[in-house]
């Protein structure tokens, strides 16, 4: 009797437990379901739109996100480098390569939760100098570079945040056939 | 006659993964429902209904720091809802969500006549009545329609540079979220 008692309990506690941890990691992983991959950027393009899998639902219902709409724009949040390491604000990186197109995009650095990383700066494409053929060139870090330069800080952990504004990406051609620039690690501080 | 102890306890762990497997599917779909952290309830803490208040911080996931964005909770029982701004800045968006965040409807201002935000959300009913008798100030409104209650409507500006940033502020305290 006791020892039926015993096995029910392990029954709920691995059915409770398990249930709700996996969920917690599904939702709480970078690589989610619904993500896709543009190099090492990841964008989610049915997120927060009625065609989202549950997951999705589950995710903007949890952070109370307000995701872009497809005539707003759309969103790259790159977490590695070219080489998979991933990104920390103690190192500095080169953004090299083309940007789709879009009436206007920002970069970013971001922490783990979502708030920018002070200074709190964005490049965009209005501020940016471009190479001739009209690719970028940017310095992410938190020492001063030449050129085009994302001030970051302290160290941790932190993502790049690429956001097309009004961009045919979003709207009809879709995520498939783009180029995103690349990540690159150039070194690192202490 | 016992069953072997080994037995008994497989057995309690085949029962509780395939539970775990239920538990996984029932949280995850019940979440949008219970969640006390999404985008309405942190609204609601926040400001009123028809209320335009500045959510650049907290809510919206990966904040961008030359965006600016405000949000307006409404209830299309009360009636129609018309969103407006007077002034022009760079680049604005605007969004329509429903009480759970999903994004229904979305226009920036290329796609907006005048580049004036000018919007009114209505359910398809209200479309019916209204399209009998269209109010003179809805002369040059872009008319939304969607199956809607609750919604949540959210306006975003971008300033390029920091000289931009009085325009954008402008254009969010001027922007009016009333229902009529």
């Amino acid at each position: 009797m006791l020892r039926t008692a015993l096995l029910t309990l392990l029954a709920l506690a691995v059915a409770i437990g398990g249930g709700a941890a996996s969920v917690w990691y599904a939702l709480g992983s970078e690589e989610s379901i619904g993500a896709t991959a543009v190099g090492t950027w990841l964008t989610y393009p049915d997120l927060g739109t009625v065609n989202a899998d549950p997951y999705s639902r589950a995710k903007v219902a949890r952070e109370g996100a307000l995701v872009l709409g497809r005539a707003e724009g759309l969103r790259f949040v790159a977490q590695r480098d070219a080489a998979g390491e991933p990104l920390v604000r103690q190192c500095r990186y080169t953004v090299e390569g083309t940007i789709p197109p879009a009436r206007i995009w920002t970069l970013h650095a971001a922490e783990r939760g979502g708030a920018p990383v002070p200074p709190a700066r964005a490049l965009n494409a209005q501020i940016v100098t471009y190479l001739p053929g009209g690719s970028l060139a940017a310095t992410v870090g938190a020492r001063a570079a030449p050129g085009n330069w994302l001030a970051t800080s302290g160290s941790g952990p932190m993502a790049l945040v690429l956001t097309l504004y009004d961009s045919p990406v979003a709207v009809s051609t879709g995520v498939s056939d783009i180029q995103l620039p690349r990540i690159a690690k150039v070194g690192c501080d202490g | 006659m016992a069953r072997p102890a080994w037995k008994g306890v497989a057995y309690a762990l085949a029962v509780g993964l395939v539970g775990a497997g239920i538990v996984h599917i029932v949280i995850l779909l019940m979440i949008p429902s219970f969640s006390a952290r999404d985008a309405w309830t942190r609204l609601s803490a926040a400001s009123g209904l028809y209320e335009v208040a500045r959510i650049d911080t907290g809510t919206g996931g990966a904040a961008d720091p030359s965006a600016a964005a405000a949000a307006c909770r409404f209830d299309l029982a009360d009636g129609v809802v018309h969103v407006s701004a007077p002034s022009k800045v760079p680049f604005w968006s605007i969004s329509v969500y429903d009480r759970d965040g999903t994004n229904l409807y979305s226009l920036n201002d290329r796609a907006a006549p005048d580049r004036l935000l000018d919007l009114v959300v209505l359910t398809p009913d209200q479309m019916i009545e209204l399209r009998k008798d269209l109010p003179e100030e809805f002369a040059q409104s872009v008319l939304v329609e969607l199956p809607l209650g609750e919604g949540i409507v959210v306006l975003r500006a971008l300033a390029p540079d920091a000289s931009w940033r009085p325009a954008v502020d402008a254009f969010l305290a001027e922007a009016a979220c009333i229902p009529r």
